[in-house]
């Protein structure tokens, strides 16, 4: 019997694997009529999620752990049994402030963050990030941050649509903006905007997208939502081939989906031009749900007063990311998974391996731009921490 | 004092049709825009009580960021908890709101209906008019496929349909698929 899965995303290049998924009839393999709902808002998807009109969706982890919270709109129990793609994230800004930051760090030797911060600093300016609840907006401050320049006291952040960020940018709205492949790409070839840093420059290997499921649907359907981890995995593993890039790219440039250019599209998927702004769709474990990447989302969404402290962070993150519901679907493939739920984050500035079963997993680097290492367990305390277990190093 | 509505809507037509609805009543002043980089000024100087909006735009995203920016008004999605069965219906008809400064749901709800109904109705009208377009245009592929037979081949006019219908009969496809394949492979082929 075949089960029914509508999955809403949105405009954008990290939705490659669940497109490749259905187009290709991975899902329809696992008996699962998929039906893909792309959406002009990310609130469209909350909501939609969150009243049943879909019944998963490829989503901004801030965004889910948000909607789970009821901090936006009806709360909605959510969870994350697979992550869908990292980095692919790009800061733009207008072509001539990207020359006055370059000049200046050149000029005074000093990184290009802080001349991005003393250039803010000098004059009232505006970036844009595409919702609160971002990876966009908790990178973007994470990186000025790093340099002392603070939001809202230093540099206003609005939100803006990243389908109007072109537009915006020309119409002196606003100065850059933080916003996922491919619309650093557009802003580029339009001639309005030039990449200033990349996801890779904050935080390598940076988790991006989550699948995020309703956890009613979850519970009714636990052999279908195995049977579409499976066929996510396999179509990631197709999009973060070079070799496939350009058939991934004709596929997303259709009109259904992204309706942009092909090549455009082309320069963020792996083997693309767009540097550290590629996205990655499975090798180095993109794929697994780490309750650490949750609980670093949780932690800067609270840095930064967007969400309370009250909740219990531990909870929560055990609650929504369910690295467990991941290694049941991808056992009977013999596929390495991880073996911890938790890992410090950023720990590494080369390439390591990560224990695994049934082998190692090769792994990138995925240190924070200013060498900081997160461990989960500082935010739950020290006597907790014992607990935790598998930490892996 | 009336209710101070923002009405967020691309469509002019329907925005119009609403906008002048909801004024006729009397409870409501309505201040119009269409999207996009208006929003955040007419935001700032209309300061609604209540914002209307086409979820077919992406500024609901833009919407949900003054929640942060006016920490005293609380930004409440129509029928949050409420009444969920209502903001079922709202969402399905394609219509949000915001209420920003915690007007009563019962005094919310009918300036919601009439939004809901006549975001149906114009719905409902899109998908005649898009039917309506598709049709015109089977119409068109399966005259200009005729015209190439009648001219490649030789064929009559009702040899020509005759022909198409048989080739769609023996692919089990759609004559207008058929169609669109000919017109295609014909222009291919002349290029």
């Amino acid at each position: 019997m075949t089960t029914k899965l509508r999955i809403g995303l949105l405009r954008l290049t990290d939705g490659a694997p669940v497109i490749t998924a259905h187009e290709f009839g991975f899902f329809a393999e696992e008996s699962i009529e998929t039906e893909l709902v792309v959406e002009p808002s990310w609130a469209n998807i909350a909501d939609k999620l969150a009243y049943g009109f879909i019944d998963a969706a490829v989503m901004l982890p801030p965004l889910a752990l948000a909607a789970e919270l009821g901090l936006r709109g009806k709360r909605q129990p959510l969870i994350i049994p697979y992550i869908v793609s990292a980095n692919g994230n790009t800061i733009t800004l207008t072509t001539s402030l990207v020359e006055e930051v370059k000049g200046l760090a050149a000029r005074q030797n000093i990184s290009t963050v802080a001349a991005l911060a003393a250039c803010l600093r000098a004059r009232q300016t505006t970036l844009g990030v595409v919702h609160t609840y971002s990876t966009h907006n908790l990178l973007l401050r994470y990186f000025l941050a790093t340099a002392g320049a603070e939001a809202e006291r230093d540099v206003r952040l609005a939100v803006i649509p990243p389908a109007s960020a072109v537009e915006a940018l020309i119409s002196g709205q606003i100065a850059g903006f933080c916003a996922g492949a491919p619309w650093a790409e557009v802003a580029r070839r339009a001639k309005v905007g030039a990449a200033i840093a990349t996801s890779c420059d904050i935080w390598k290997s940076a988790p991006e997208k989550a699948f995020a499921v309703s956890a009613h649907w979850a519970n009714e359907h636990d052999a279908a939502l195995a049977g579409a981890i499976r066929a996510m995995l396999r179509a990631a593993k197709f999009c973060d081939d070079p070799k496939n890039a350009s058939y991934v790219a004709a596929l997303l440039s259709r009109r259904r989906y992204l309706d942009v250019d092909a090549h455009v599209i082309l320069a963020n998927l792996p083997g693309g031009s767009a540097g550290g702004a590629k996205c990655g769709f499975f090798s180095g474990a993109v794929t697994f749900p780490w309750r650490s990447q949750g609980m670093w989302f949780l932690k800067e969404t609270r840095r930064w007063g967007l969400m309370d402290k009250d909740s219990d962070a531990r909870e929560l993150v055990t609650r929504v990311y369910r690295p467990d519901l991941y290694r049941a679907a991808l056992a009977p493939l013999g596929e390495p998974v991880p073996i911890g739920d938790w890992k410090r984050e950023g720990a590494h500035d080369q390439e390591w391996s990560l224990e695994a079963a049934p082998a190692a997993i090769a792994m990138p680097p995925d240190s924070f731009c200013d060498g900081a290492i997160f461990d989960p367990s500082e935010v739950w305390g020290g006597t907790e921490a014992a607990k935790m277990g598998a930490l892996h190093k | 004092m009336p209710l101070k509505i923002l009405l967020v809507d691309k469509d002019t037509n329907r925005a119009e049709a609403l906008s002048g609805k909801l004024t006729a009543s009397g409870f409501a002043e309505v201040q119009r825009v269409p999207g996009g980089d208006g929003i955040t000024k007419a935001l700032e100087t209309a300061k609604p009580d209540l914002i209307i909006v086409d979820m077919a735009l992406p500024d609901r995203d833009v919407l949900e960021d003054i929640r942060a920016m006016s920490a005293a008004h609380p930004v409440v999605m129509f029928a949050g908890g409420d009444d969920p069965s209502f903001a079922e219906e709202a969402i399905a008809a394609g219509v949000c709101s915001y209420n920003l400064s915690g007007v009563a749901l019962e005094d919310l709800k009918p300036i919601m209906a009439s939004a809901v109904a006549l975001f149906q109705r114009y719905r409902r009208v899109e998908v005649e008019l898009a039917a309506t377009k598709a049709l015109l245009e089977e119409r068109r592929l399966i005259e200009r496929a005729k015209a190439i037979l009648m001219r490649g081949r030789k064929m009559t006019e009702p040899e020509a349909y005759r022909f198409l219908q048989k080739k769609a009969m023996n692919e089990n496809r759609k004559l207008r698929e058929i169609a669109a394949e000919f017109v295609r492979h014909h222009e291919e082929q002349q290029a």
